[in-house]
This record gives structure tokens, C-alpha cells and sequence, in this order.
């Protein structure tokens, strides 16, 4: 069944390439290609899914794909948007999960990518949980956020035997804040100024610390200083946390 | 474009900052922490504090809890500006400002103090291989008692501040002679046996520095924290 789809497929390439050379006006033309209509759905779906894994498949497909496909064999190999901005949401999600659950031993090479999309959002939805309670923290988001990546980047350097990028470094602080973000969330409903707020915020204090020394640990391979990375972590995060209660 | 800006920052820095040996002493784990702070506030029943070297090189921190490290005098520093803050805050005279203000302080009394360190090892012309940056992890340590102090000021009051200081800064005393003793006695054991003549006078203002050093230790501990306790 496999063949048949790729003969189909190759056959639909060749047709296509064809049609190309004579113009764009294959595509907005049904009439002639109404009795391959079919088969050019299924097989430019399968083609798609075939040489694009790990892509978003999209419900509301066939314009996009048509479109792309044209681009694709217009100008050569230019990969879809999302690909080539390097946003990947299966990694992203993954990532996120890690975060979210600091007690499972974590899997070293998720960090092989720098992807910054997922703490640029984390950020953004810190300053926009604190605009929802009445602070306007952007500037400071910001500051410690860059001031801190730069500290743990040189005390990471110095601490493993292989050393560390910013974007690395910038990227795991950046999703390690998602708890942040559900502290200042609940700061708009609940008041953190009592026992019961100071709890809350060392509790999220040392879940962001434990995720971000963890993942830290297994993507450089330093072994006994989970607690050491965590000790730092924990300063940065205390400072946001500041910002939150305070 | 950016690689080169990139290798231009590395090598200049390279140039500034020596970063292998920096790495020394950066060389930590958990357990060598934990056992080197409990060695700050408490050094009484420490037997051997002699470094263990391994081909003529000192070995690690992470392998001997004697050897000095920078991890500890960096964390200790930041507590301390973030406690200082604290106790600020607590009693209502915190603003951004004054955290600059007690971190700029607080490095620049250490700058001077391993300045005058220097100043007084060139003057007594002692042979030691104690580098300046032996010289900062050892100026350091003092900030571990100086945080213990503040956090029990703040939790106890007064007299719990006053209490801890006093044990951190004869903790501190005790620490700074013993360690600072053997890495002198090794320095002196390795004179006379290569046969150059050691004096007892020299020996003796050796003792007196090292004594100086220590002392000078629970005096700072003191003047950096008592304007945050009222």
C-alpha cells in the first residue's frame, strides 16, 4: 500500500513539476486536475508528513499545503514558517513537562537545542500575571532575568568540566519560571502578603530551583552538585518571587 | 560577526582573569559544602588541616575538605548583600539603593583588607605560595558567620545576633589560625630543610602576622553588620 502511495506521490511530483513550468495557474485551475483532485490530496498529505516529521499538522490543510508545495518546488527547499523559525511545540511541550514535574530524573539531551520561544512566552506571561495585579514590572522582569543568566552563565562555566552558551543557560532559566508565572497567577486571586502567601512563594521558590538545578545537571553531566546549582537558582528565583509578593 | 565578537570578549578576558585556575576552585561538590561550612562555625574538633597535595599541585576541593575554594566566598558575598536587604526592609529603610550601596561597601572593604594582606606579606617578606586568590576565598569565609549572625538578629533580636556573632567570630579566629598555621609551618619546613638559615625573630613575626589576619577578621564581621541590626 506503502508503494502504491509513493508511486503516487512521485507520479503527482512529476505531473506537478510540469504544470509548474508552465505557470502557477495549475493550482487555481480544478477543472483540470478534478480527476486526480483525489489522489492529489491524499498523496500531497502523505508527501507532506512523509518529508516534514515532527511538524504541526494542521487540521484546515489543503490551501496551505498547495501553497507550500508550490513554494517548495518554486524556490528550492524552503522548509514551512514554523520550521525554519526553529519553534518546535513537541519540544516545547516536552520541555514544559519536565519543568512542571522536578521529581523525574530528566533526559540530558532535550537541551541540545537553544530554543528561547517558550521563555520568551514565560516571561511575557509573568509581566502580564503581575499587570493583572496591579504591577507594572516589565523593566524588572527583564533586568533580572538578564542579569541573572549572565551570573549563572559564568558560574556554570566554571563549575563543569564543558562549558556552557548563554542560550543554553537563557533557555532553561526561562522555562524553569512557569511556576513563577502560577505564583503571580494566584497572587491576583489570593493575597500573598500572610503565612500562608510566604509558604506558597518558598514552595514555588524551591520547585523553580529544583527543576532548573536538574535539568542543569543532567545536560552538563556534573554529578553531587545538583544543590549547588540549586542554591543560586534559588537566589534568582527568591528575587522574582520578591517581586511578586512585594 | 558574532563568533568574532564572541572569541575577541573570550581572549580578553582570558587576559584578565585566569579562568583555569579559576575552575580550581570552583571544583566543588555537595559534601565537600556541607562539610567546610560546618568546619566554619564550628573548627574545634577538626584534626588534620593539612592540604593534601598530589604531584606538587594542590588537590581539588572537592577531594579535601582543607583546601580553599571560591564557591563558597562567592554564595557567601550575595547572601549576604540579599540578607542585608532583608533586614533593611524589615525595619523599613529599604530602597534599591541601599542594596548597591551594601554590596559596593561590603567589596570594597574586602578589597582593601586583601590589599593590606598583601601589602604586609611583601613587607615581612615571607616566602608562601598563597596566591590573591587564596587570599579573597580566605577573606570570604567570614561572610558565612556574618550571615548566621544577621539571620539570628533578625530571628532573636539583639542579644541572638550578639550570641552568634561572638561564637561565629572566635569560630572564625580559630579557623583562620589552624589553617593559615599549616600552610606557613609548610613553607617553613621546606626552608630549613633546603638549608637556608631561618631565624627565630622571622618565625615569630610570621606567628604575629597570621595572629593579626585572624583578629582583624571578627572586627570587620563586626563593623559590616551591626548598622543592620537595630
Amino acid at each position: 500500500m506503502s508503494n502504491f502511495e509513493q508511486f503516487h506521490s512521485d507520479f503527482y511530483q512529476s505531473s506537478y513539476t510540469i504544470d509548474n513550468q508552465e505557470g502557477y495557474n495549475s493550482y487555481g485551475n480544478p477543472t483540470g486536475e478534478r480527476p486526480r483532485a483525489g489522489a492529489f490530496v491524499t498523496s500531497e498529505i502523505l508527501l507532506s508528513s512523509q518529508s516534514y516529521t515532527g511538524q504541526i499538522l494542521q487540521p484546515t490543510y489543503s490551501p496551505d499545503t498547495l501553497s507550500h508545495l508550490s513554494y517548495t518546488n518554486g524556490f528550492d527547499e524552503e522548509p514551512p514558517l514554523l520550521e525554519e523559525l526553529g519553534i518546535n511545540f513537541d519540544h516545547i511541550w516536552q520541555k514544559t513537562l519536565t519543568v512542571l514535574n522536578p521529581m523525574k530524573p530528566a533526559d540530558g539531551s532535550i537541551m541540545n537545542e537553544t530554543d528561547l520561544t517558550g521563555p520568551m512566552v514565560f516571561c511575557l506571561a509573568l509581566g502580564a500575571t503581575l499587570l493583572l495585579a496591579g504591577k507594572v514590572h516589565f523593566g524588572y522582569v527583564y533586568g533580572m532575568s538578564a542579569i541573572g543568566c549572565l551570573a549563572m552563565h559564568a558560574l556554570l562555566n566554571l563549575m563543569s568540566v564543558t562549558g556552557v552558551s548563554h542560550g543554553c543557560v537563557a533557555s532553561v532559566l526561562g522555562y524553569c519560571l512557569l511556576p513563577m508565572v502560577i505564583l503571580s497567577g494566584s497572587a491576583v486571586v489570593i493575597s500573598l502578603q500572610g503565612i500562608l502567601g510566604t509558604l506558597l512563594a518558598l514552595f514555588v521558590v524551591g520547585w523553580c530551583s529544583l527543576s532548573a538545578s536538574k535539568i542543569f545537571t543532567s545536560a552538563l553531566a556534573m554529578e553531587g552538585q545538583q544543590l549547588l546549582i540549586a542554591y543560586p537558582c534559588a537566589l534568582l528565583y527568591g528575587l522574582f518571587a520578591l517581586l511578586t509578593v512585594f | 560577526m558574532a563568533s568574532q565578537g564572541r572569541d575577541i570578549v573570550d581572549r580578553n578576558i582570558d587576559r584578565l582573569v585566569p579562568v583555569g585556575r579559576l575552575k580550581y576552585y570552583f571544583a566543588v561538590d555537595t559534601v565537600y559544602v556541607g562539610r567546610k561550612l560546618g568546619l566554619l562555625v564550628f573548627p574545634f574538633m577538626h584534626q588534620d588541616w593539612q592540604v593534601r597535595y598530589q604531584q606538587d599541585a594542590p588537590v581539588a576541593p572537592r577531594f579535601d575538605v582543607n583546601a580553599p575554594d571560591l564557591y563558597i566566598p562567592v554564595m557567601a558575598f550575595i547572601t549576604y548583600v540579599l540578607v542585608a536587604g532583608l533586614a533593611l526592609g524589615t525595619q523599613n529603610r529599604f530602597s534599591p539603593d541601599s542594596l548597591g550601596l551594601q554590596a559596593s561597601s561590603a567589596l570594597a572593604w574586602l578589597i582593601v583588607e586583601v590589599l593590606a594582606i598583601l601589602l604586609s606579606l611583601y613587607l615581612v617578606t615571607v616566602n608562601t605560595d598563597l596566591t590573591t586568590i587564596d587570599l579573597i576565598a580566605f577573606s570570604g569565609y567570614k561572610y558565612v558567620g556574618m550571615i548566621v549572625g544577621l539571620v539570628s538578629g533578625l530571628l532573636f533580636g539583639k542579644t541572638g545576633y550578639y550570641v552568634v556573632l561572638g561564637w561565629c567570630c572566635i569560630s572564625i579566629f580559630v579557623f583562620m589560625v589552624r589553617d593559615r598555621q599549616t600552610l606557613r609551618l609548610k613553607i617553613l619546613s621546606e626552608a630549613a630543610a633546603e638549608g637556608v638559615l631561618v631565624r627565630g625573630a622571622k618565625n615569630q613575626l610570621r606567628m604575629y602576622l597570621t595572629m593579626a589576619i585572624a583578629a582583624v577578621q571578627p572586627l570587620f564581621m563586626y563593623w559590616l553588620t551591626y548598622h543592620l541590626i537595630r
